[in-house]
């Protein structure tokens, strides 16, 4: 019955372009305001998601009234998840996200930091250099959809250093010199005092009263020149943020304009360009470019703002959850691939962590604190934890070591897993900051090249250890003279003194007292070396050094012959040999880390899932519409067509039997063969049986619809033909 | 005439074998049937034997198992038992020969000859099409034979050399492997050419001339009407796109009597779609994710869902579920707009979502890009937050750039939550990646099925897709309506249009796409007999007034005459003349 009514309520409201949508009755809204706990109509329940138990329901709806600032649209899982452990998982992800994001945030400010600087400089400078208007290039790439952080910082800081107003212009905003003109006075006006400005604007006659009393045109430049008199040094800036989609006769005009008022406006420019400063002065006249003084500024690439933001929110120590190698390599691939900007990585990153908490029940673990109440583990969770392939091998590995108390103690007693589980958050930070120190140690020694994301993905994947390919430092350190390992051992121990800012990795010189003390007394004994082979005609070698080795080349017999001779090594040079090698020995039994896929219980923590990522934010649509048309059974699951296969069959939805017709069609279509030839698929000989008439409506809407989806157009070579549009 | 004959009974003979053939069609059928010369059957097709022959010497293997083919050799295989006349030097075109076979009095069956002929004839196209089957063989074996010729001098060369070095003795290694590779080849088919040369014998095609016939035979193919199998799309697009394949017949829907609205929706009520309930069940499922949407949503995400069918009613149980869902005090405000609505103008969402805001403020006129400042600021006072629903954002009202970037910086307003769907299967090009993280969308599948009844009118829109009619008032009614407005001569015009137009359709002149039109300077001359106008303009003006109101459409043919047209059916403008007169 409700159902009619809503039913009705449509009819009307379909046909408007829009409407504001008030809750089907008011019966119910009612209910819904006094929010008591009496059960909820079965209307209601139904709409909700199907897998809410309708007890479950109202608790969440009791504890998300209770914290109000807490509520949000977490589902429970496991079919009865308790409410808190539901309220904890919102937490969670409440708290994690917005650290990251302000770390992100910070990181791109500070990206675009130097740039700020050199254009707040210019601008203050070029006026007393020039009398023409100074103009600041600022070359920005072509993603346009980062420039919006940028001009935004831009008016800040212009705004502090040089008091001026400033006026941000987008083409779009400005598509004629009238519409340009207005726009920049009303914004100069309003960004320098946006309290007392005692002057009207009447849009609809157009005109502006100033406090003078006079009565301006609303794009006439002397209303700006009254409004800023007061003021000492009336100085506006105006950023046209994508300059190319200016039209280049309104540019020209405009730099015309600000030029001829420049003697009691002082006017500064800005250019947001994407491609080069010759392309763009290409396309103005000559005479307009004079009146421009310009400089040329560069922003940061986006390679590297990718990197930092990859160090502080992926990487970072902060980043609670950790990101599995699959789906970062997918992440960072995208953006070295296609210009995808670094906000879509930055809404990826979110959307994982959204992922992650709504989806997993276990991140309930993952607190911020590291501390869960012991309380809130259902036995669904110890159920859940004993299905997941980490307990598996972890459970073998112990029954491997021969430690069988624990492996049957893991298998059978809840108590005893619920305090492996808890030690569990220990251990994962244990983890992250091996791995971090790790990493951290390895980019300090400066000898790979490889980008730092190359190097934690790989790292998260198979782990660190000297020896494997992605970490091939063995080799360089070996070859490295004395002078290169005393430096190599005072980068490394300042690297452990320091930490990492951007990773967000302290200092951990009280941790590694051992570490330092080994490395500084191989510094001092290859120091001492140094200090006994100074006299020496031969400078200190190890047997590793390139130079140890003596490329001989012989000619015999019209045939070169290469051959290598080890020079001999003196006792000192043994000696640094063995120095090398201890330290190598030292290097890798500290530079060292697991696969974070070896961890028990990485579940928990380490989200690698490509899927909803793809889905969500790399949708294939052609995919889906085509397979959708060609399988509807696919979706509908329905009795009648299955057995088609993704063949015709009579009973299919009318536009998927079009859209068969279609594909076996040409790039012409005529619309008689087609409805013959659909008609004889539906009509009175088939299966379906359906008349003439009944067959041609359902004709129609297949038509009309395949038309909206931009499938067909009308033709004008023939009568009834249609065009094809779409090879998907 | 006995040359015929040959060829009567060969091709009397030939069903009968052809049925028998074998799958290998190597293996030479052991019948001693008359002798006949090589050339004999397929007299009346020379063309199609000369691609033959020379596609049996040039072809690869693949090219030599169509039937067609293989028949031919094994005509000429079984030829040199029992052909012992040299054939006449160049027998080629078509002419009856003047040697006399003897053999006609083995004429076996006395079946007619013609039609015989035409089933001949009839199973060329087979031939054909194994020649421009998927790849071209032809072309492959030429490059082969290049690379063939090409080893073979680098062979002759390092022979002549001396002096090698390692690198080289590889080189050399590939050439002769690549020459070694295609004697393989070729030796199969030289021993087909063998065979043909014994059987032709002094036929005087020279090797060098057959070379240059699989040239020709590339050349002359034809193109298969069939559409070759499973290929990717854009190789489909080029392959239906190449010049002169549009071939369609000229069959058209005249015939058919078209729907008018009245019968459309009478029978649509009464139709019952068998997939209801399965696109109900499909339905519910997607509501399942409702919870899912709504957190995204929160989390500043806009969500889009795309996929095949109207989700129109999904989108109307999500604003249902969000607005019983919320427990806060502060509802959030829905706004639903349909973008499928033909007239829907941004300007109406903003001041809509303006009164959703607060009802008593009122909006400045004007700029959209104004409107929405002000807005926003209006919004940002206010703690609430607005659910913008839009249903089809790729709509063509919506399609514009300017209206999408309203949009997209609406969605990007923090308390500003959009939902929207699409319809078409690449919506997406309609952002570029500014707007793209501005609206920052998160996608999901919503196939429903559900039937675009209320987004589409079936009826106008097929017909547009025909070209029959332009949106127009709504038939006989609509037109008298119209006229009952308009000033007496205004109506004499109409009458004397409609009267010309259908004697125009008893006659069956002047039909164009639009249906029969009149030129324009005729009905001109007409008004000016009857005295309905006395200038051009006059004239032009009550036109005009037509035109207005879609009763009449004009275009130009395509010598460039102006003509004027009713989009109307016979029977209705009949009715209209009828009403007129009365």
């Amino acid at each position: 019955m409700a159902e009619l009514e809503d039913n009705t309520v449509f009819q009307q409201d379909d046909h408007r372009a829009a409407y504001i949508f008030s809750a089907p009755s008011s019966e119910d809204q009612h209910h819904h305001d006094a929010s008591s706990s009496a059960a909820r109509p079965t209307k209601r329940r139904r709409v909700s998601s199907k897998k809410d138990g309708s007890k479950s329901r109202q608790q969440t709806a009791a504890a998300a009234e209770e914290t109000a600032a807490t509520r949000s649209a977490f589902t429970p899982l496991f079919n009865s998840e308790s409410p808190e452990a539901v309220r904890l998982r919102a937490e969670s992800f409440e708290t994690a996200w917005p650290v990251l994001d302000a770390r992100i945030q910070h990181v791109l400010r500070e990206a675009n930091r130097n740039t700020l600087d050199e254009v707040t400089s210019f601008i203050r400078n070029a006026e007393a250099e020039t009398t023409q208007i100074p103009a600041g290039i600022i070359i920005t790439g072509p993603n346009i959809a980062s420039q919006d952080l940028l001009f935004e910082q831009l008016a800040d800081t212009l705004c502090k250093a040089t008091q001026a107003r400033f006026v941000r212009l987008r083409s779009a905003e400005a598509p004629n010199l009238k519409a340009a003109l207005k726009k920049i006075i009303k914004d100069a006006r309003a960004s320098g005092r946006d309290d007392d400005d005692d002057t009207d604007d009447d849009d609809e006659t157009g005109l502006s009263v100033c406090k003078n009393g006079r009565k301006y045109l609303n794009y006439d430049l002397e209303t700006l020149h009254v409004a800023l008199d007061v003021n000492e040094s009336p100085r506006v800036i105006v950023a046209f943020q994508d300059s190319e989609a200016f039209d280049s006769g309104l540019l020209t005009d405009l730099i015309a304009l600000f030029h001829s008022w420049h003697d009691r406006i002082r006017f500064s420019v800005l250019f947001g360009i994407a491609t080069s400063v010759q392309l763009f002065q290409a396309r103005l006249l000559k005479s307009t470019a004079r009146y421009l003084y310009g400089a040329q500024f560069d922003v940061v690439q986006a390679g590297s703002v990718l990197e930092s933001v990859f160090k502080s929110a992926v990487a970072g120590s902060q980043a609670l959850v950790r990101l599995g190698p699959s789906l970062l390599r997918n992440l960072v691939e995208r953006q070295q691939d296609q210009v995808a900007g670094i906000q879509v990585f930055i809404s990826s990153l979110k959307y994982a962590y959204m992922c992650h908490f709504y989806a997993n029940p276990l991140s309930m673990f993952l607190t911020a604190d590291g501390h869960v109440d012991r309380q809130l583990l259902q036995s669904e969770h110890i159920q859940a934890v004993r299905t997941l392939g980490s307990f598996k091998a972890h459970v073998e590995a112990a029954v491997e070591a021969r430690q069988l108390n624990h492996a049957q103690s893991l298998l059978n007693d809840d108590s005893y897993l619920v305090d492996q589980i808890l030690k569990q958050g220990q251990r994962r930070q244990d983890h992250v900051m091996r791995l971090l120190r790790s990493l951290h140690l390895i980019t300090a020694m400066g000898i790979l090249s490889t980008p730092f994301t190359d190097l934690y993905i790989s790292a998260l994947a198979e782990g660190i250890s000297l020896s494997s390919d992605m970490f091939a430092v063995v080799d360089p350190i070996k070859r490295l003279g004395p002078d290169g390992i005393i430096s190599l051992i005072r980068r490394l121990v300042s690297a452990i003194e320091a930490g990492s800012p951007e990773l967000d990795l302290p200092g951990w010189e009280s941790k590694a007292d051992e570490l330092i003390a080994s490395l500084g007394e191989i510094r001092n004994e290859v120091e001492s070396l140094v200090e006994r082979t100074k006299d020496n005609r031969n400078p200190l070698k190890s047997k590793y050094g390139a130079h140890s080795k003596v490329l001989r080349t012989t000619v015999v017999a019209q045939k070169v012959q290469l051959s290598r001779d080890t020079a001999t090594l003196t006792d000192e040079d043994n000696a640094f040999t063995k120095a090398i090698n201890s330290l190598m020995d030292i290097l890798s039994q500290h530079i060292h880390c697991d696969p974070a896929e070896s961890l028990f219980l990485h579940e928990a923590w380490l989200y690698d899932s490509k899927s909803p990522y793809r889905d969500v934010f790399i949708p294939r649509l052609a995919t889906t519409f085509g397979r959708a048309l060609t399988r509807p059974h696919d979706y509908l699951g329905c009795a009648c067509c299955g057995n088609a296969g993704g063949a015709v069959a009579s009973t299919l939805p009318t536009t998927a039997i079009l859209y068969h017709l279609y594909l076996e069609a040409g790039a012409l279509i005529n619309v008689a063969d087609l409805w013959s030839a659909y008609y004889a698929s539906v009509g009175d000989e088939s299966e379906l049986g359906l008349d003439e008439r009944t067959a041609l409506v359902h004709f129609y809407e297949g038509l009309a619809e395949l038309r909206m989806m931009g499938f067909v157009r009308q033709s004008k070579k023939k009568a009834d033909h249609v065009a094809k549009l779409k090879w998907l | 005439m006995v040359r015929r004959k040959s060829t009567e009974q060969e091709s009397a003979s030939r069903p009968a074998r052809k049925r028998e053939l074998p799958l290998d069609h190597y293996e030479v059928p052991d019948e001693t049937t008359s002798p006949k010369r090589r050339r004999g059957p397929n007299k009346n097709n020379i063309a199609d034997t000369d691609i033959g022959a020379a596609t049996a010497k040039a072809s690869s293997l693949k090219a030599l198992k169509e039937v067609g083919l293989v028949e031919t050799i094994t005509d000429g295989a079984n030829g040199p038992q029992s052909s012992p006349q040299p054939t006449p030097v160049k027998k080629r075109r078509g002419r009856p020969p003047k040697v006399k076979t003897g053999e006609a009095a083995n004429v076996a069956a006395a079946s007619t000859p013609l039609a015989k002929r035409r089933k001949n004839v009839a199973a060329t196209p087979v031939k054909l099409n194994g020649i421009n089957g998927v790849d071209t063989p032809s072309r492959r074996n030429n490059a082969d034979r290049s690379a063939r010729r090409k080893s073979a001098r680098a062979l002759i060369d390092r022979v002549f050399g001396g002096a090698l070095s390692d690198d080289e003795d590889e080189d050399g290694g590939i050439a002769r492997e690549i020459y070694e590779s295609s004697e393989d080849e070729e030796g199969d088919q030289e021993g087909q050419e063998a065979r043909d040369d014994d059987q032709e014998g002094p036929d005087p095609t020279t090797p060098s001339k057959k070379r240059g016939r699989p040239r020709k035979a590339v050349s002359a193919r034809k193109r298969s009407p069939t559409p070759p199998r499973d290929l990717p799309p854009h190789e489909q697009y080029f392959y239906q796109n190449k010049p002169g394949l549009t071939k369609t017949s000229s069959n058209n829907l005249s015939s058919l009597d078209l729907l008018t609205h009245e019968e459309y929706f009478s029978v649509l009520r009464q139709l019952k779609d068998p997939h209801a309930s399965d696109v109900e069940f499909l339905q519910s499922l997607h509501a399942e994710s409702f919870p899912q949407w709504s957190f995204e949503i929160s989390q500043g995400f806009s969500t889009c869902l795309y996929g095949y069918g109207s989700k129109r009613r999904l989108l109307h149980q999500f604003a249902t579920y969000l607005s019983e869902r919320s427990l806060s005090p502060q509802q959030p405000k829905v706004v639903i707009v349909n973008g499928y609505v033909r007239t829907t103008t941004i300007r109406e969402i903003l001041s809509t979502i303006s009164n959703a805001i607060d009802p008593s403020y009122k909006l400045v006129s004007g700029n959209p890009v104004v409107m929405v400042q002000n807005l926003l600021s209006l919004l940002s006072t206010t703690g609430l937050t607005v659910v913008l629903i839009i249903n089809s954002i790729d709509a063509p009202p919506l399609r514009k750039a300017m209206t999408q970037s309203i949009l997209a910086q609406l969605a990007a307003h923090t308390q500003i939550r959009l939902v929207c769907s699409a319809d078409t299967p690449n919506f997406h090009l309609l952002w570029d990646s500014g707007l793209r993280s501005s609206f920052n969308f998160a996608f999901h599948d919503c196939t429903t099925f559900g039937s675009f009844g209320t987004e589409i009118d079936a009826v106008d829109e097929v017909h547009e897709l025909l070209g029959r009619k332009a949106r127009h008032v709504g038939g006989k009614e609509g037109v008298t309506y119209v006229l009952r407005s308009l000033p007496e001569n205004a109506k004499s015009l109409f009458r004397l249009l409609v009267s010309e137009v259908l004697a125009m359709m008893d006659e069956g002149g002047g039909i164009t796409a639009e249906g029969p039109g009149i030129e324009y300077r005729i009905l001109y001359n007409k008004a000016v007999e009857e005295f309905i106008c006395s200038s051009e303009m006059a004239f032009r003006t009550l036109l005009k007034e037509f035109h207005d109101h879609q009763i009449i459409t004009s275009h130009k043919d395509s010598i460039g005459t102006e003509l004027l047209s009713l989009p109307f059916r016979k029977d209705e403008l009949e009715a209209i003349l009828e009403d007129l007169m009365s």
